[in-house]
């Protein structure tokens, strides 16, 4: 920090940030989801998250399928797998009262996960190499990253289709109503374990998705996940609860600061400011920084 | 069963596992240690039980408390900032010292304290549940990036040569889990654990009743944070190297966390249950299966929460009616 960095260093920085917050932020929207119709904070989701990041792998190294072409297949798995959770493990927990039996079955679907997948693939650290991975894109002195653009690219593109479904088709708009009052949504006949399963398949497409963008750009190993986990919520939390935009760039902002205090301070104190926001956030603003103040009727 | 013959069986059970350690050869079994464990398991559980399941603050950050206990005696312990001189002539004194034990609780209940003010006012439920976890990420940064004071991503480690016995860890566990329990159950009988359950049960009849509701919330977060620092302390006479991988593990928030829910939120007895259960599954799935052990864990958390979503101390059993809510 003794000079001032020039334009350029600047600019990295925030495309590093912007891209690599991206994959906090598609994390962030399935979370958002399913936090929104079944106030669940998902803690397996980065572990979901690396799973599908392996079965890229698998795919790759086993069938030669290249990993973005995957992309339709680990979405398609993702949601079915979605729902199976929720229809296996949730759908009663999800009905009562007591919040901490969700939570909990969360915290073990991710130890089951994360070990399951150290049983399987080992407890190293794994990789998916192509023929274009060192690849980047050059422009104005600044480099991006081929399979970094991508993946942003898919999680805009994630993003974006999700936020479609959510304002254009009925059942969107019955998972919207749902996220705002469960039990004035029920009594207008919309059924509660429906639009959960719906959140929670739509919530798992989007980890297949990050799984992806992980999977090409990350080295990674079965207990990278939680990390995922703890950032998607702050993004989450910055972005404001049951806001899918919002949620995006909060992973975005998250990885704006990340970037420049990496290089402006110390690799060190990275979370420290991370998690500094996301209290501040919490506290001073908990409807998120891109929501309008939500009045209680 | 009445509760008078639910006491009187509980007494005999305490004091036959005060005594165990003189049945000749029981220290030196396997199953001493792993009594200390479930002991140890049983306060953290408690701390979150208080905080949780009577105060109704669903805190995801007792590991953080449990990790400044720890610290706190070993910092002190290794730079002998308590007791100067004597020090010298009583190598021993930092070895399961009251004073640096109540120390350790007290760093943790401030701390608490500290963070709880503005959580506990501006946050509710989820949000808070999510503060707590944000607050233990933040520890863990401060404790890797302290230096020399806390030993940086290796941590400390206090004079492990002090250790001869279990004896002193399982007496003062044992003991801590059974005041615990007593002092919890003489809690909610009091005019404070009636706020505490008013709070938790509503808190605007709460307030509309006179109860200060900040007040008795930090109260209970800063308690429940003292129970797991003391924890973190005797932790440290046990293990001696503290470092942020060790003490600031996630495990330490979850297990408790898992033990008391399967042992039933919101009881005496649903921790104590908890952690023995679950604590020897995991541990003889660490034995038999070896490699599966923590999948063994996964499955287990999500078949009591399927199976058993109100805690074992909730089945219709006679001698723990009486501590059911």
């Amino acid at each position: 920090m003794t000079e001032i960095p020039s334009l350029q260093v600047l600019l990295q920085l925030t495309v590093n940030g912007i891209l690599g917050g991206a994959m906090y932020g598609v994390a962030a929207v399935g979370l958002s989801l399913i936090f929104g119709t079944m106030r669940l904070i998902f803690l397996a989701q980065g572990a979901m998250i690396i799973l599908a990041a392996y079965f890229v792998r698998a795919l790759f190294q086993g069938l030669g399928i290249d990993p973005f072409l995957s992309l339709p297949i680990v979405i398609t798995v993702g949601a079915g797998v979605g729902w199976l959770i929720y229809q296996g493990l949730f759908r009663r927990a999800a009905a009562m009262e007591d919040r901490n039996v969700s939570l909990l079955i969360a915290v073990g679907l991710m130890f089951l996960v994360q070990n399951l997948m150290t049983v399987i693939w080992g407890g190293n650290t794994a990789g998916v190499v192509t023929s274009y991975t060192a690849s980047g894109i050059g422009a104005f002195g600044i480099r991006m990253s081929f399979t970094r653009s991508i993946g942003f690219l898919i999680a805009i593109a994630g993003t974006a289709l999700v936020m479609l479904f959510l304002k254009k088709t009925l059942v969107g708009k019955a998972v919207r109503a749902a996220s705002e009052d469960m039990t004035s949504a029920a009594l207008l006949g919309i059924s509660p374990h429906r639009v959960n399963a719906i959140a929670f398949s739509i919530g798992l497409a989007l980890a297949g998705a990050a799984g992806v963008a992980v999977a090409t750009t990350f080295p990674f190993n079965p207990f990278a996940g939680f990390v995922f986990s703890l950032k998607a919520l702050v993004a989450l939390a910055i972005g404001g609860i049951g806001n899918v935009a919002g949620a995006l760039a909060g992973g975005i902002i998250l990885g704006l600061i990340e970037a420049y205090v990496q290089y402006f301070i110390s690799g060190g104190w990275t979370n420290a400011f991370g998690y500094g926001v996301f209290l501040l956030v919490l506290m001073l603003k908990p409807e998120g920084l891109f929501s309008r103040p939500y009045k209680k009727a | 069963m009445s509760s008078k013959a639910g006491a009187l069986i509980a007494a005999a059970l305490v004091l036959a596992l005060a005594l165990l350690p003189f049945v000749p050869g029981a220290i030196d079994h396997y199953y001493f240690s792993l009594l200390f464990f479930v002991f140890i398991y049983a306060i953290m559980a408690q701390g979150w039980n208080l905080v949780a399941g009577y105060a109704g603050q669903i805190s995801l950050g007792q590991h953080a408390f449990f990790a400044l206990g720890a610290y706190t005696t070993a910092i002190l312990w290794t730079g002998n900032y308590l007791w100067g001189s004597l020090y010298e002539t009583h190598p021993r004194i930092y070895y399961f010292d009251p004073v640096t034990m109540v120390l350790s609780g007290l760093v943790a209940a401030v701390a608490a304290a500290l963070i709880g003010l503005p959580l506990l006012s501006k946050l509710r439920g989820d949000y808070f549940a999510l503060g707590t976890l944000g607050f233990g990420e933040i520890v863990r940064v401060l404790l890797i990036n302290g230096g020399d004071f806390t030993g940086g991503a290796f941590g400390l480690v206090a004079p492990s040569g002090t250790f001869d016995t279990l004896l002193p860890h399982y007496w003062t566990g044992l003991g801590l889990t059974v005041a615990l329990a007593i002092g919890i159950h003489l809690l909610i009988k009091s005019r404070y654990g009636l706020a505490l359950i008013a709070v938790r049960d509503d808190e605007m009849a709460a307030s509309s009743n006179g109860v200060n509701v900040l007040r008795t919330k930090v109260l209970a977060f800063a308690g429940g944070a003292f129970i797991a620092g003391i924890c973190g302390s005797l932790y440290t006479y046990y293990i001696f190297h503290v470092g942020p991988d060790s003490v600031l593990n996630l495990d330490w928030m979850l297990l408790p966390l898992m033990m008391t829910v399967v042992g039933g939120t919101g009881t005496v007895l649903g921790p104590i249950i908890g952690a023995f259960v679950m604590y020897v599954i995991f541990d003889f799935a660490r034995i038999w299966v070896p490699d599966y052990h923590p999948i063994i864990a996964g499955l287990a958390i999500i078949l009591a929460m399927l199976f058993l979503p109100n805690g074992l101390s909730r089945l219709k059993l006679g001698i723990l009616k009486p501590y059911s809510r």
